[in-house]
């Protein structure tokens, strides 16, 4: 039991950790595959936070949600890739800094 | 087998719309030649109204079904008829206008469609796993469509700042969803919403923090404070038609999946038909606050904006805070308000993007300048959008004025947040300044060469079309607010 308990503690601690990771990343940084690659950090450590629950609660639902978060999360960043590549081939580069072209 | 099949057939207009989109597919392969004319949008607009049809007749019985995990009731319904005619009016939009080009029409229609059944499974989602799907099948389309034009770099940036704050909003969303699963152990509405109740107020900071996490996500869909800020630029940047799809369809859903996430996990349903936060879980004081900051970050910067593109993105953000307003008293009257509120803006806001995007296709830009004289030389589309901008703004006769006198009515005569009211009312005499802008542009302000312009009359029709019940719905509205109480009556 307190096996379980710390467990929960650290794999909390982790979660937390790769979120704010990714939140970081996603703030931060300037070239816009490392922030598809942030949104996937933190895609990921939810899905470790579902998959920590479902193990500990006993029931099936959050391995089912992981699934589809997977699923899901391929589907966006093939749609993001194929953004950057269509940015690239018209701008030449990846870094966000270059494209302001959008603002009042 | 039998219990399956009833259950699909439950869920039979999204099973129709998707049907449709198989169709389209085959018959692009077997006949090129039909993508670049008007073929597309007529399929897209008979499995519209076929869907509506269908809807009519599953939604006449509440049901749950497929265990629990989809609701098909009244609010559904309400929600289901809203998006097919979103839908419809979007692709008659899109196909009278250059910035869809011919040769990816059929594209268009297909992505239309899918956006379509996402959204509806946004509506009648009653488990989190499907309203994650549902959100997601909205998202990533929605991405593609904003990145329509390929070879334009303001749609392809566009795209790309929708897609980043999408996924960020969604992870964050999942987030709040993983906590909540991990401290009811359950994904279902009913059972979170049981386990919520049977806290008794003891639920702890970490349940407020998903109620936060979750809303951050739906308010990204919304466009709420302060998940907002992508949306002046992806509208902007987005072609015209599908910018005046993304101001209406998807938030409309979000508002679906808001509201009923609020009133059936967080909220109870009290005996005289109103609802009551969850015990420990009051959110109507944030939900105020959200409101009113939506509110006033709209309308504060669309006052220096001259692209009307953005000038209308803000009003939209604006827009949404007039709605949440409705959702601080949690009584069936501010829901009421909401639903017909919904309904007001879908006509009235299509209509002032339509009127955009002709003006764009004619004039080549979309600031206030291209505006000048337009009303002059063509007094159709100046007069609809007269009619639009005043529906907007609130002003008596039309009906955002109804929309907005039921809001601030239901706020008022619930007594507990007389200061919001009062900064609505605030906030729509500033929205005035802006919107009149676009007027004396259109109206006042001479044309700058004398130019013989002519409305063509495909979208002549479409734009009296929308006008219509803007003005209607302003004047006669005691049968859509029946219908309204009727959609919420029935909600599961």
């Amino acid at each position: 039991m307190n096996f379980s308990i710390s467990i929960t503690y650290w794999s909390h601690f982790v979660v937390i950790s790769m979120f704010a990771l990714g939140l970081l990343g996603f703030l931060l940084r300037k070239n816009a595959i490392v922030v598809l690659m942030s949104i996937e950090l933190m895609l990921n450590a939810v899905n470790l936070l579902l998959i920590e629950t479902s193990m500990r609660t006993n029931t099936p639902e959050g391995i089912i949600l992981v699934v589809f978060v997977i699923t899901v999360a391929a589907a966006e960043v093939a749609v993001g890739l194929g953004i950057v590549l269509n940015l690239y081939r018209l701008k030449g580069t990846v870094k966000l800094d270059h494209f302001r072209n959008l603002q009042g | 087998m039998g219990e399956t099949l009833h259950n699909v057939m439950l869920l039979a207009p999204e099973v129709c719309i998707t049907l449709f989109l198989c169709l389209l597919f085959i018959v692009d392969g077997l006949f090129p030649s039909l993508r670049s004319n008007r073929f597309p949008m007529i399929l897209t607009v008979v499995a519209c109204i076929a869907s509506m049809i269908l809807t009519a007749k599953v939604g006449k019985t509440p049901a749950a079904f497929f265990g629990g995990i989809v609701v098909n009731d009244g609010f559904t319904t309400f929600f289901r008829y809203l998006f097919f005619f979103t839908a419809a009016v979007s692709s008659y939009v899109a196909f009278g206008s250059t910035e869809v080009e011919a040769k990816s029409r059929i594209e268009f229609s297909l992505l239309l469609l899918c956006v379509t059944v996402g959204m509806s499974l946004m509506a009648s989602a009653s488990n989190l796993l499907v309203l994650y799907m549902g959100i997601e099948m909205v998202s990533i389309i929605s991405f593609v469509m904003a990145g329509f034009r390929r070879d334009n770099l303001r749609s392809n940036e566009a795209s790309f700042k929708y897609l980043v704050f999408g996924g960020v909003a969604s992870a964050l969303m999942i987030y709040g969803f993983s906590l909540i699963y991990g401290l009811t152990g359950s994904l279902n509405y009913s059972q979170i919403g049981a386990s919520l109740i049977a806290a008794q107020g003891n639920v702890g900071l970490i349940t407020w923090l998903a109620l936060v996490l979750i809303y951050s996500g739906l308010a990204y869909k919304i466009s709420a404070f302060p998940m907002h800020f992508w949306a002046p630029d992806v509208y902007e940047g987005a072609p015209t038609p599908i910018t005046a799809f993304f101001s209406v369809g998807p938030k409309a859903a979000g508002f679906a999946a808001l509201l009923r996430i609020l009133l059936t996990v967080f909220a109870v349903k009290t005996g005289d038909g109103n609802w009551k936060a969850v015990e420990g879980l009051s959110f109507t004081a944030i939900i105020a606050v959200i409101s009113a900051a939506t509110m006033i970050v709209g309308n504060l910067s669309a006052l220096g904006q001259t692209n009307v593109k953005r000038i209308l993105a803000y009003s939209s953000i604006a827009h949404v805070g007039y709605m949440l307003m409705g959702l601080v008293t949690l009584d069936r009257s501010g829901i009421t308000a909401i639903i017909f509120y919904l309904i007001a803006y879908c006509a009235m806001n299509i209509g002032a993007f339509w009127v955009v995007g002709v003006v764009s296709n004619i004039r080549g830009r979309e600031d206030l300048e291209a505006f000048r004289g337009i009303g002059w030389s063509m007094p159709v589309l100046g007069t609809c959008m007269a009619i639009f901008i005043f529906s907007l703004t609130g002003i008596p006769m039309f009906s955002g004025f109804i929309g907005k006198f039921l809001i601030f009515g239901s706020v008022i005569k619930s007594g507990g947040f007389l200061w919001l009211a009062l900064l609505g009312v605030l906030n729509s005499v500033v929205s005035l300044y802006y919107y009149v802008k676009i007027l004396k542009s259109m109206w006042l302000d001479k044309p700058a060469t004398e130019e013989s312009l002519r409305l063509p009359f495909y979208h002549a029709v479409g734009l009296v079309g929308l006008a219509i019940p803007t003005i209607v719905l302003g004047l006669y509205f005691t049968p859509i607010l029946e219908f309204a109480e009727k959609t919420l009556a029935t909600l599961l």
